[in-house]
Parts: C-alpha cells; sequence; structure tokens
C-alpha cells in the first residue's frame, strides 16, 4: 500500500514557486475552470494504469451533505459544511478561534478525455472523500507484440 | 475574562515555528490543523479538522500544562497510484495549546467523527463563574 502523501522535495520547489509566481502576476495560463489552489475542500488527484483517484479532504461533512456529479468529463464536488458551534450559543459562550471553513462549497475537476463517467465509484470515511473513476478500455496500458 | 482566556488557550508559537522548518527538511511533514474554539461556563471545547486520520493514529497527550494534538493520515490508495496534483502532502498534523490552571486537565474529553476530533476540558468546580451577593445594612 503505498500512501497518497508522496512528496519529493522537487515537487515541493516547483509547487512554492508556482504558488509565489501565481500571486505575483496572476499565474500561468491554467484550466479556465480552476479553483484557487488549496479552496475548501482540497484535492489530491492520483492516475493508476486502469482509474483516476480524486480524494477530497472533507472533515465534517456527513456524506448525505456531500454531492458528487459528473457532467460531460466534468466532476463536480459540493456540499454543505455546519459550523460545530454550540447551536444554542447563549450569552455565556465565547467563540475565540474561527478556522474551520464553514458554508457551502463547490469544486471542479476536469477529468482526462481518457475518463469513463460510466464507472465511478465514491466513498467517504474518516472526513476523506475518495472518487475513482475508470478509465476507457482503450487508453490502459497494454503490451504490444512485434511481429 | 477575556483576556485571560485568550491567553490561556494560545497556540504555542514555538510549535508553529519549528513546524514550518520540518516542511523544509524532515519527513514525514507535518501540519497545523484548522481549529474552532468556544468557551462557556462549563469548559472550553475545540473543534480540529483531522481528515483521514483513524482513532487508533490519534495522539493526544498533557503535559506540563501543554496539551498536544498529534495524529496520522492514512489515505488507502491503490499500490501503483501515482500522484499528478497535491494540494496535500503533509500525512501529520500537529498543534500544542497551553492550558490555564483553571481547567480540569483529569476530565479532557475526546471524541472523533468525520474526521473532526472534538475536545472538551471543563473548568475546575472552584473556577466556574458564579454571582455574588451583596449584602445591604
Amino acid at each position: 500500500m503505498k500512501n497518497i502523501y508522496l512528496q519529493t522535495d522537487l515537487f515541493n520547489e516547483f509547487d512554492h514557486l508556482q504558488q509565489q509566481l501565481a500571486s505575483l502576476f496572476g499565474g500561468f495560463p491554467s484550466s479556465i475552470r480552476s479553483d484557487r489552489y488549496g479552496s475548501f475542500p482540497k484535492l489530491n488527484v492520483g492516475t493508476t494504469d486502469d482509474a483516476i483517484e480524486i480524494v477530497a479532504f472533507v472533515p465534517g461533512v456527513k456524506s448525505d451533505q456531500l454531492d458528487v456529479s459528473i457532467d460531460k468529463g466534468l466532476l463536480t464536488i459540493s456540499g454543505e459544511r455546519e459550523a460545530l458551534f454550540s447551536k444554542e450559543g447563549g450569552d455565556d459562550s465565547r467563540r475565540y478561534a474561527q478556522e474551520r471553513y464553514t458554508g457551502s462549497f463547490r469544486r471542479t475537476i476536469e477529468l482526462p478525455t481518457n475518463a469513463n463517467p460510466e464507472q465511478v465509484t465514491a466513498r467517504c470515511t474518516n472526513g476523506c472523500l475518495t472518487v475513482t473513476i475508470a478509465k476507457q478500455e482503450a487508453s490502459k496500458p497494454r503490451a504490444i507484440t512485434v511481429q | 475574562m477575556n483576556d485571560t482566556t485568550n491567553n490561556a488557550l494560545q497556540r504555542s508559537q514555538g510549535h508553529a515555528a519549528s513546524s514550518r522548518q520540518n516542511e523544509q527538511s524532515a519527513q514525514p511533514l507535518t501540519r497545523t490543523p484548522a481549529v474552532d474554539v468556544e468557551e462557556n461556563s462549563h469548559g472550553i471545547t475545540l473543534w480540529l479538522d483531522m481528515p483521514a486520520v483513524p482513532k487508533e493514529k490519534l495522539e493526544i497527550e498533557v503535559h506540563d500544562d501543554n496539551l498536544r494534538i498529534q495524529g496520522e493520515a492514512v489515505v488507502p490508495s491503490p499500490e501503483n497510484l501515482q500522484l499528478k496534483y497535491a494540494e496535500v502532502r503533509e500525512s501529520r498534523f500537529t498543534r500544542t495549546f497551553t492550558l490555564a490552571p483553571d481547567l480540569d486537565i483529569t476530565r479532557i474529553d475526546a471524541n472523533l467523527q468525520d474526521g473532526v476530533l472534538r475536545v472538551t476540558i471543563p473548568r475546575r468546580e472552584e473556577a466556574r463563574p458564579r454571582r455574588i451577593e451583596v449584602q445591604t445594612g
């Protein structure tokens, strides 16, 4: 089992540079639908030979408040995260740090053309949503016999 | 009242600095989980975002008036996964809080649900707010 948090120093340096440039000059030409880097929920995307794996970190969001949909090669993850502060509030309650994101959220991912939107599974455990999208048969790597 | 509690339960600055250093060199990388803090007359409640951290990989300890929360995220993924895009690379969470003496560290309660850790720390009985009657005559 390999961890999704695969990292190398090279990756880090590159990301850092890219973020700096993005904030200074308005960014490289990027996908027309791209979100702000790192907005809620944070995403990791990986591929295997036969699938695309998308992990969205959605702590505190119940699976019935999560909406995952695919429309013409666009995967959208949306939902609502409720504040956990005590509902009644009360005169004697005081709030200090409020760092956790609350409210509705939506993130869209452009899927590569070899994704098969008919074969998608999604599961949510420990505040971590994993969406697996199968690749089209034709795009899977295969050995070619030399005649 | 407000001021004392702000001091009482603050993010340990020393820790924040050290976790930034870790990002440069040591592995695995750690990140500081986002927190919400609320206080009422009974005590203090914290909520920390710790997605993908299973209960077994969570460690909460109180030492020298410091409350330290650590966790390691585990995302099961296929063997031959190649990461293409990542906004999260750190698999460890660490955050330390300084506790005030009016909090009862023997009755800290923690609950992990859907990747959010809730920690409740009651105030000591004698530290709870109470109204003082003014005598006349």
